[in-house]
């Protein structure tokens, strides 16, 4: 039951990863314990840091919406995403092209090969 | 009487009753109606877990349909079987299995999702006719069978995806659905007409025991490949399915995962059962490797720049079938060759089958989380939400479990199934490898912005009334997840009961022939 | 040679429902065209149902001969129909509402999905 899986190169063993998982966690339990606790309330020190700039006070305001999400991976790919994009026209006839054509296409080469 | 042996015809015919007493049920009110969905698909679940546990012991069922004998595979002492069979190996019980846990998770989500609208008997009837037509293309051993339930599926898909009429963009969705599998099931059946009028016959077994190829065979491989692969949503012919799966209500949605699963298992069934090792060329098992190849790349790269939340999970469905080909193409590349076989091929299958299960599960976890957002918030659009873990502390906990599953993260199931195809694929050629690699750091990419813009970051005021779904919902969630966590924790148990028999019983071609043809090949 | 003629008619008729639907904007004419490949694989079917020197697999009143032809074909006909009559029931209902929510049934202009 909680053998391992051989994969023919190697082998996963999910009960290694499980005990590595609980040493990790005592170890950042104990870490995370050491902390003060005497901290001074309501002063500067339980402020939020925000690389020394100041917090806004409506967090809405700094949040980064999805479409913005990885903007460079879409930037430096940009040609790669226009003609992904441009595939995808949402025309019911060219999805029902694309299928055709793959058929097609398989139907013409099994038969050369 | 042992009942045991009527299971095949059993499993088809709980959802199939339940599509037609729904109506009736609905008349006596809500509660009764709601009861009948949830016992119907329990039902059905604990039939597929019998099935499967009586094909793990006795090897393959089968069931002849309008016989004299519901076991008698070759009446009066002709040749060719002529009647309707139903044959379940331990791939096919699998596969209901999997179909059979989803469908349930679906209905028990469906139960508070759908309370809001009218209409509910025609959904009903219209989720176990979806059932019955997804189960049926499972255990069904008749190619032109196998048509009339990938019929059945597709006709209560349109509806179902439809349901919300109101809707533009769901009737849009549905319409491109109708429009391509219309065209693909003619496809289906023009190849099914051919295979009758060459050999005579209609039952898989009997065609895979008697098959030659020449011109009109791959032809007809390549319309049921072809057809079959749009059907699962390979690359170029995808374009269908992130429409249909952000439409459809969630519950349906999580019911579609496994119905494409159907046509996966089909695709399989066609490729090892039907022509399997008289497939001569290496042209078809490359096909596959180069369209799984294409379905993960391009399919999770366009699920990075999604911003609605299940159009985003739609194309990770894309970027997933995409490992179940590869795996299995990889497998059906070396079949001919036993020790490839036994090197890496046996282990690209198993990866594949252990893959389809992985997925049903946790795609349809991630979905029923959509819906549970969307159920909670009203919204859809990623770029709208913002802080729901402190309002929705179940969602967020099953989200994160079945987001690191599909990402491949260890311990999760995800990660033991991609690595027996990442291991496998990697003898035939580092280049599978590396793409499924790539893919797996994409699909990590874009599951952790649903995760910071959906269920991190500051609370939206718009968002503050928010509440924790209800409890039929959150159960519908935690029987997935308690799937995809067994599969976690015990993966070596899981992969030599479920997943090995399988994937044995799939490369097994004269074992499945011989079982209706009576061993003689 | 003469034969081989309904498989003709089903070649022509499968390429001309196949092109119809790329050659038209309306769905309502695309329709048509999927209906019109149904009905070609419905011919191909019946035509591979007749068999030379077969008769009709009827026991009385059924003329000399005693070589009956299987009729699955003509049953697997009969359900193909019965199929395309649902779909094509659909497929209309489908461009109707298509029709009521997006004002028009010209395909180019019904993809609010897309990328």
């Amino acid at each position: 039951m909680w053998g391992k899986v051989y994969t023919g190169f190697g082998y996963w063993d999910a009960s290694a990863w499980i005990l590595f998982f609980f040493i990790a966690a005592f170890f950042t339990l104990w870490l995370r314990s050491q902390g003060r606790s005497d901290y001074k309330k309501g002063t500067d020190q339980d402020e939020i840091y925000w690389s020394g700039n100041e917090v806004p006070e409506d967090g809405e305001d700094i949040t980064v919406p999805a479409s913005s999400a990885y903007w460079g991976f879409r930037k430096a790919l940009e040609p790669f995403y226009k003609g992904l994009l441009g595939m995808h026209t949402g025309i019911a006839t060219d999805i029902v092209g694309y299928y055709v054509i793959a058929v097609a296409f398989l139907a013409v080469f099994i038969l050369l090969v | 009487m042992n009942w045991n042996e009527h299971l095949p015809a059993l499993i088809l015919i709980i959802p199939l009753f339940g599509a037609f007493i729904a109506p009736v049920c609905s008349l006596g009110g809500k509660t009764a109606r709601n009861i009948l969905l949830v016992a119907i698909s329990f039902l059905t679940l604990i039939v597929a877990f019998m099935l499967w546990r009586h094909v793990l012991a006795n090897g393959i069922s089968y069931y002849v349909m309008g016989g004299d004998k519901f076991n008698l595979s070759l009446p009066s002492g002709m040749a060719l079987p002529v009647r309707i069979i139903l044959e379940v190996d331990a791939f096919s019980a699998f596969m209901a299995l999997c179909g059979a846990i989803v469908s349930f998770a679906g209905a028990l989500f469906s139960v508070n999702y759908m309370n809001r609208f009218t209409g509910m008997g025609r959904f009903v009837s219209l989720y176990c006719l979806l059932t019955a037509g997804m189960i049926g293309m499972m255990v069904t051993g008749d190619i032109f069978n196998f048509f009339i339930f990938i019929e059945i599926s597709s006709i209560a898909s349109f509806g179902l995806i439809a349901f919300w009429r109101d809707k533009p963009t769901a009737i849009e969705a549905s319409f491109k659905y109708a429009l391509i599998s219309q065209v693909g099931s003619m496809f289906i059946l023009i190849a099914a007409g051919a295979l009758y009028g060459r050999y005579n016959m209609l039952n898989m077994a009997a065609i895979g025991s008697v098959l030659k190829m020449g011109s009109m065979e791959k032809l007809v491989l390549v319309f049921l490949v072809g057809s079959l692969a749009m059907k699962c949503g390979t690359f170029p012919m995808h374009m269908w399915l992130p429409d249909a799966y952000a439409e459809a209500p969630t519950g349906v949605t999580c019911l579609l995962v496994a119905v494409s699963q159907a046509s996966l298992y089909g695709l399989m069934r066609v490729c090892f059962s039907i022509y399997g090792a008289t497939m001569g060329s290496s042209f078809i098992p490359w096909m596959l490797i180069v369209f799984g190849l294409a379905s993960m790349f391009f399919g999770v790269s366009m699920a990075v720049v999604q911003h609605e939340i299940k159009r985003l999970m739609g194309y990770h469905s894309v970027s997933q079938v995409g490992y179940m080909l590869l795996g299995l193409g990889v497998g059906l590349l070396v079949l001919d060759d036993a020790r490839a076989m036994a090197d890496y091929g046996f282990t690209a299958i198993k990866g594949g089958v252990f893959h389809i299960f992985n997925y049903t599960m946790y795609k349809a976890l991630l979905f029923l989380t959509a819906g549970a957002i969307y159920y909670a918030t009203g919204k859809k659009d990623l770029n709208e939400m913002g802080g729901l873990a402190r309002r929705m502390p179940y969602t967020t906990f099953m989200f994160v479990i079945a987001a690191a599953a599909i990402s491949g993260l260890p311990p999760f199931n995800g990660f033991v199934s991609k690595l027996l195809i990442y291991e496998s694929s990697f003898a035939v050629h580092p280049f599978l490898a590396v793409v499924a690699l790539v893919t797996s750091v994409l699909t990590l990419a874009s599951f952790v912005k649903v995760f910071q813009t959906a269920f991190l970051g500051p609370e939206k005021s718009s968002l503050a009334k928010v509440q924790e779904v209800p409890a039929a919902m959150l159960i519908g969630m935690v029987v997935l997840t308690a799937a995809i966590l067994g599969a976690s924790l015990f993966p070596s148990w899981t992969l030599s009961t479920l997943v090995e028999p399988a994937a044995r019983a799939l490369v097994d071609q004269s074992g499945y022939i011989g079982a209706i043809l009576g061993g003689g090949m | 040679m003469i034969g081989n003629a309904p498989f003709f008619v089903v070649g022509v008729l499968f390429l001309m429902g196949l092109l119809g639907i790329f050659m038209t904007k309306n769905l309502i004419k695309i329709a048509i065209a999927v209906s019109i490949l149904g009905s070609s694989v419905n011919i191909f079917l019946v035509a591979l149902g007749y068999r030379t020197g077969g008769t009709i697999p009827v026991h009385f009143l059924a003329g000399e001969g005693s070589t009956m032809v299987m009729p699955t074909p003509q049953a697997m006909t009969l359900t193909a129909i019965v199929i395309a009559l649902a779909t094509t029931a659909l497929l209309l209902s489908l461009i109707m509402l298509v029709w009521r929510h997006y004002g028009t049934i010209d395909v180019d202009e019904i993809r609010r999905l897309r990328g």
